[in-house]
């Protein structure tokens, strides 16, 4: 009888059988996070309390001073906090409603859906890099073909990218167009992947059209929405390079989103302690964000079962 | 009589769907086309300027919209450039390997995730949403000096392991996702029948899975040659990547758009391969 757990205690629980199995199954994702994700952010921890500019190679201790510059930087605090949110809110509702309307239209039978769905899947092929620099060029102050295009209609002719809000709307509207395809490709997924039986209810009810969108399919979809908005709302946050190649965080530093703010203190001003702090600041913003959101995503996905 | 027939076969729907009913069915498939136009021209815009650019020659490139002087120069002189190619090929190999790599890292991950319960399972759970949370940049910053110290800045390894990395808890988080879609019934009979626990995961489970895990190897493919941060801040002249090449056209004159626009064509040109012939595997695969 006292043997039980004598015995018990010489084969711990945790590593029985099915838990030896679990921990090899994970293994490998678990070392590689370990290592190039894990082990990096410790190190960017250790660099944002020294004074780790390329040219200093005493690395002094600064304890916190990086992380009281960062949030007391005005430019930190009042252009690149609003922007980054601004960005990720704005982003990620347009292209959902974006996504949720061509998931729709997709969804039917009709000439040349094919062909719509393959261009409606362009920007997922085109890096955004890429998409950024076409959007440059493309409102060049003198030579940009929508530039042109937008003098033509009677649109005032302001400096696109060379003015705040006009560069951090074209910013928005980039982001918009790299990031429809993927709602609308989870989306029509999950739309054909929908049961028909609260379909035909509703027709018998002679419910609308708009009325069976919000009263089934859209009940219907809250989970998967909110997994994407929640995904696309973490990735949105350390937007990068749209930013970048469009307006390089300019006109005077006015579009910077947080990633770029980190890039610029650690790459262009070459302070890598001040980089790794305005990255940790991010990173801990970030995390308050996104347990957030989960509680939120958790709780919708309650009510919708 | 064709009048009450039209109205009949509208009515219904006239009522139900709100403006798009008091439109008609005329006005109705007018609306349709114009949308449908209006989505072709806002999502082929971008690639059409991008392309036309490309093929203007340097004197035509600004002001493209005019005259009519058309080559493919552009295409030839970035060729030439032995960077070019180099990039290509070290994006296409990198994509491909990262690929390969992640799916493999990540898929019993997401198999433990779905499957089991209890503390490790939760655990782990939570690392990968933190985890996910952390921006790049927090990461990729410190990586500069984890690879200058491990002696593998700016070669394959150097990339192709962040690269893995930055997947792992997505990939762990969409994985399950395709494993809970799938009943455990038939490894639970296989479990029963004698099977192990990691023959029921690789000859049950992993081909029931393969629909999600081949959509995702698409998708991986492609965020691998589209990224740039990485590449930016992790490679030099020694292992170039296309994204960084394209980007770096830029002369103290200013850029050179033109070929700038045919390097991006060219390295638009596999990811759109695999995007026109994958896109059946994307959209079943992620159905599930």
């Amino acid at each position: 009888m006292s043997m039980a757990p004598v015995s018990a205690a010489h084969r711990p629980r945790l590593l029985g059988e099915k838990e030896r199995f679990m921990l090899l199954l994970i293994a490998p994702a678990a070392l590689v996070l370990l290592s190039f994700e894990v082990v990096p952010i410790l190190i960017g921890m250790n660099a944002s309390f020294r004074d780790w500019s390329l040219v200093n190679p005493q690395k002094t201790w600064v304890g916190l001073r990086h992380y009281v510059e960062v949030f007391t930087d005005p430019v930190f605090l009042k252009i690149v906090l609003p922007n980054t949110f601004i960005l990720m809110v704005s982003s990620v509702t347009l292209s959902l409603v974006f996504g949720l309307a061509l998931a729709h239209l997709l969804k039917r039978q009709f000439f040349g859906r094919i062909l719509i769905q393959t261009v409606v899947l362009l920007p997922l092929t085109i890096a955004p890099v890429i998409t950024a620099t076409m959007m440059r060029w493309s409102f060049n102050d003198q030579f940009g073909i929508l530039t042109n295009l937008l003098a033509v209609i009677g649109v005032p002719q302001v400096g696109w990218l060379s003015e705040r809000w006009p560069s951090f709307i074209i910013i928005i509207l980039t982001d918009v167009w790299i990031w429809t395809p993927w709602f609308t490709i989870i989306l029509l997924a999950a739309l054909q992947g929908l049961p028909k039986e609260p379909y035909e209810a509703a027709q018998i009810d002679a419910a609308s059209k708009w009325g069976i969108f919000t009263h089934v399919t859209l009940p219907l979809l809250r989970p998967v929405i909110a997994v994407c908005v929640l995904i696309r709302a973490i990735d949105a946050f350390r937007t990068f390079d749209q930013v970048w190649v469009l307006t390089g965080g300019g006109p005077a530093r006015s579009t910077e989103v947080f990633s770029v703010y980190a890039y610029v203190e650690a790459f262009v001003n070459l302070d890598l302690g001040r980089g790794a702090a305005a990255a940790g600041a991010g990173a801990i913003i970030m995390l308050a964000v996104g347990l957030g959101l989960y509680a939120i995503v958790n709780r919708a996905m309650e009510v919708s079962r | 009589m064709s009048l009450s027939l039209a109205v009949s076969s509208t009515g219904p729907r006239a009522q139900a769907g709100g403006f798009l009913g008091l439109l008609g069915v005329a006005g109705r498939r007018v609306f349709f086309a114009l949308a449908v136009v209006a989505i072709l021209l806002i999502f082929i815009g971008p690639v059409a300027i991008l392309l036309l650019t490309s093929v203007r020659p340097p004197s035509g490139v600004y002001y493209i919209w005019r005259g009519w002087e058309f080559t493919l120069d552009n295409f030839a002189e970035v060729l030439a450039q032995p960077v070019v190619l180099h990039s290509m090929w070290n994006s296409f190999v990198l994509s491909s390997i990262a690929t390969v790599a992640s799916l493999g890292v990540t898929v019993g991950s997401g198999y433990m995730l779905s499957r089991f319960t209890g503390p490790i399972q939760r655990s782990w759970f939570g690392i990968i949403y933190v985890f996910r949370t952390v921006p790049y940049i927090s990461w990729v910053l410190p990586l500069y000096l984890v690879t200058t110290n491990l002696g593998i800045y700016d070669t394959y390894l150097g990339l192709l392991l962040p690269h893995v990395a930055v997947h792992v808890c997505f990939f762990s988080w969409i994985m399950k996702g395709f494993f809970d879609s799938i009943s455990p019934s038939m490894e639970h009979a296989a479990l029963i029948d004698g099977c192990t626990r990691w023959g029921a995961f690789r000859r049950v489970a992993l081909p029931s899975a393969m629909p999600g895990i081949a959509a995702l190897a698409i998708l991986s493919w492609l965020w691998t040659w589209n990224e740039f941060l990485f590449g930016l801040i992790l490679t030099a002249q020694r292992t170039p990547v296309i994204t960084v090449t394209m980007a770096q056209f830029v002369t103290e004159t200013g850029t050179e758009w033109h070929l700038m626009s045919a390097t991006a064509v060219l390295a638009m040109l596999p990811a759109l391969l695999i995007t026109i012939f994958g896109q059946k595997y994307v959209v079943r695969g992620l159905r599930m």
